[in-house]
């Protein structure tokens, strides 16, 4: 079990996973599917390819940037959020929480440029040590260990500038990207992973130079890249993306180095590289009366450019190379009385189909964030009412259709004061033990967060 | 006959009650009338451009109030309008774009960085909370194409000498409204008061306008009213700095300016 402790304590250069995100503590926060940890957008840590990499390029943005924020009389505004949290997972209950500052700081120098950063202060308390066999069926018992720590960290999570001239936008710098138009999945996301619990929560900066081009009417062209020495293993993303009457459309196509870890070699630590092409759209409209969206991704594996895969055997290359698709199809709509009510179905051709056939490998990559989702099909449903002044009463529930578990979460959500949202959020798990939710049992989330 | 003087006051006094909307114009010349004041109104309404600074402070039944500011640009008649909130924190950044008249309405969250399209079901939605709707918002000139307007005589509102019209929703045009009426001062045309109705024919909201100044040859509401009279809150909205002499950059009403 060494290899896969340090997999989670240590984010070693030659671990790297999906599309130039290392292995981190964030990534390895069980937030994904573990329904006490909410927010899986919080970033531990910087998703650098290496520690020297991601030091060399921050440093070359704050020596770059900071002067420039400095003298542009800069804004400062941000926000802090307190939570606690509480889960009953087997015999066992659990108190955690943290505590988190957002300071940003943006400066226009002129009416072309906008210089914007931002800075995460997290505190953790309570239990801050994990076992991740606690959340994968079958290995509760074993007396396994797969620690993740959650340790007080300070992020620089974005910091970039953009110029605007006529003809286009240039982002250079981390930056957060959000592609897609589902809700609580994005098949053409190659940046982010979401946490069904709080899928409209912040995404962790990427390192990108981002060429955003308007053309004729809602036409325009949007080009991501993040380059290394070598162009072929850069990741690279294009949309074209446009709008009919009340229909938007977006065609895409990426190209990024992903990760398998062929747990069944024995050899957890080389993660095989992979290059992940993806081809795929979305679009949002209308239709009877309903938001309706729908977005596809399909996904080719080419190993060519990596060389052989020394630890592939006849059995693994194939697995490691099948194209997959991914798509989800959604809809929503707002009430007469307010009520508002979303709905999602997704499938993910990479996933696994019966739950007797997961794999341990299968777990780490869905908590990972490798893959969209541990299997293959779920649901996800959003109601809200807005119920009283500043009040409003919400709840999320999200299921896997393959394994027959999911998780109902009711929310009150209220708005305090101009600034100051307080929330609680409750959750309760169902279906048998072996199963992707049904292991957890319930959880309660109290949530303060107020902006300056 | 003692009586005669008092029945004939009273007469007097139903016949000058009931002209105060009854009027004497043949029912062809008050249809010409309705639709030149509707036609003057929207004109008014939906100039070519604006942009304009401005505060929203919604007070809910409670009592409880909330001010928001926010910037907002117009253009085409009204047909297309972008509006940024800049104050308060918890909503800085978050903004709202809306094309053909708010038939198609996207909106911008910083925090995730996202622009989403709503669906036309979201039109009539609360903006930020308030008493005014995306469609509210963004009509442009729905009062002439989606409305039968009818001249119903000329009454006093706010102290003003008004036109006042009623617009009957046309069905197949889906319109905001099944019923409005609205006052218009006589003198310039400018809008003074404006009662929406539901399907029941109940006055479910009023928009009050005052505070109207001319601001380069058009009258300006600088402070506007809507009333929610079933949810007993109101949403005060006034403008603090306008002009109509701002020219939109080309593609200014795009997804692009939406994030700047």
């Amino acid at each position: 079990m060494k290899s896969i402790n340090r997999l989670c304590e240590d984010p070693s250069p030659t671990l790297r996973i999906n599309s130039g995100r290392s292995i981190s503590r964030r990534s390895c926060d069980p937030g994904g599917t573990i329904i006490a940890s909410a927010k899986r957008g919080r970033a531990f840590q910087a998703r650098e390819d290496n520690l020297v990499n991601y030091v060399s390029r921050v440093s070359v943005l704050i020596l770059f940037l900071l002067p420039l924020l400095i003298f542009a009389q800069p804004q400062f505004f941000g926000y802090f959020e307190s939570e606690a949290s509480t889960m009953a997972l087997g015999s066992e209950t659990y108190t955690y929480g943290f505590n988190k500052l957002r300071l940003d700081v943006e400066a226009r120098p002129n009416d072309h440029v906008l210089i914007g950063a931002n800075v995460n202060f997290e505190k953790y308390w309570g239990k801050t040590t994990w076992n991740v066999y606690d959340f994968i069926p079958g290995y509760q018992d074993l007396g396994a260990v797969m620690n993740i720590a959650l340790n007080d960290t300070i992020l620089l999570d974005n910091m970039y500038m953009r110029l605007r001239f006529p003809f286009a936008d240039l982002t250079v710098g981390r930056q957060q990207l959000s592609p897609g138009v589902g809700y609580a999945w994005n098949p053409t996301d190659i940046f982010n992973t979401k946490s069904l619990m709080d899928p409209s929560y912040e995404q962790t900066g990427v390192p990108a130079i981002r060429v955003e081009v308007p053309m004729v009417g809602r036409f325009s062209i949007d080009a991501v890249v993040d380059p290394v020495e070598d162009w072929d293993k850069s990741t690279k993303q294009v949309w074209f993306k446009g709008g009919v009457k009340h229909f938007d459309f977006a065609l895409t196509r990426a190209e990024y180095t992903w990760y398998q870890i062929p747990l069944a070699t024995g050899t957890y630590n080389f993660g095989t590289k992979v290059e992940r092409m993806l081809m795929g759209g979305s679009i949002v409209g209308e239709l009877l009366g309903f938001g309706v969206w729908a977005e596809y991704g399909y996904n080719d594996l080419d190993l060519s450019i990596y060389g052989s895969c020394p630890t592939c055997t006849d059995y693994l290359l194939p697995l490691l190379t099948t194209p997959f698709e991914e798509w989800v199809l959604g809809l929503d709509r707002t009430f007469d009385n307010s009520l508002y009510v979303l709905a999602e179905y997704f499938h993910n051709g990479y996933g696994i189909a019966r739950k007797e056939a997961l794999s341990l490998s299968d777990y780490v990559y869905a908590f990972e964030g490798v893959t969209h989702s541990l299997m293959q099909d779920y649901t996800f449903v959003y109601i809200m009412h807005p119920t009283f002044d500043y009040v409003s009463l919400s709840a999320i529930a999200f299921a896997n259709l393959n394994d027959n578990s999911g998780v109902i979460s009711p929310m009150l959500e209220w708005n305090a004061f101009q600034n100051t949202n307080m929330s609680v959020q409750g959750s309760l798990a169902w279906g048998e033990a072996d199963t992707e939710f049904g292991l957890q049992d319930w959880g309660l989330i109290l949530n303060v967060t107020s902006n300056f | 006959m003692k009586h005669l003087p008092l029945m004939l006051t009273l007469g007097l006094a139903i016949t000058l009650q009931a002209s105060a909307f009854a009027n004497p114009l043949r029912p062809d010349k008050q249809d010409k009338i309705a639709v030149e004041v509707v036609k003057a109104v929207t004109e008014i309404m939906t100039p070519d451009n604006m942009k304009s600074t401005g505060t929203q402070t919604i007070t809910t039944s409670s009592g409880r109030k909330r001010t928001f500011e926010f910037d907002s640009y117009s253009g085409n008649k009204g047909e297309r309008t972008l509006t940024r909130y800049t104050k308060p924190a918890a909503i800085r950044g978050q903004a709202f774009l809306t094309l053909n008249n708010a038939d198609d309405i996207w909106t911008y969250f910083p925090r995730t960085k996202r622009v989403r399209k709503l669906a036309s079901h979201a039109k009539k939605q609360k903006v930020q909370g308030s008493d005014f709707t995306y469609e509210d918002m963004g009509g442009g000139d729905v009062f002439m194409t989606k409305f039968t307007p009818k001249y119903l005589g000329d009454q006093e509102k706010n102290g003003e000498l008004c036109w006042t019209i009623e617009l009957i929703g046309i069905e197949a045009e889906d319109p905001p409204y099944p019923k409005i009426v609205m006052w218009a001062r006589k003198s310039d045309y400018a809008p003074v008061h404006v009662d929406y109705y539901d399907e029941n024919n109940f006055n479910t909201k009023s928009l009050s306008l005052t505070d109207i100044q001319n601001i380069e040859g058009i009258p300006t509401a600088m402070k506007m009213e809507m009333v929610d009279h079933q949810e007993r809150s109101r949403t005060i909205m006034e403008t603090l700095d306008v002009t109509y002499e701002w020219e939109p950059p080309d593609n200014f009403f795009s997804e692009r300016s939406l994030k700047k």
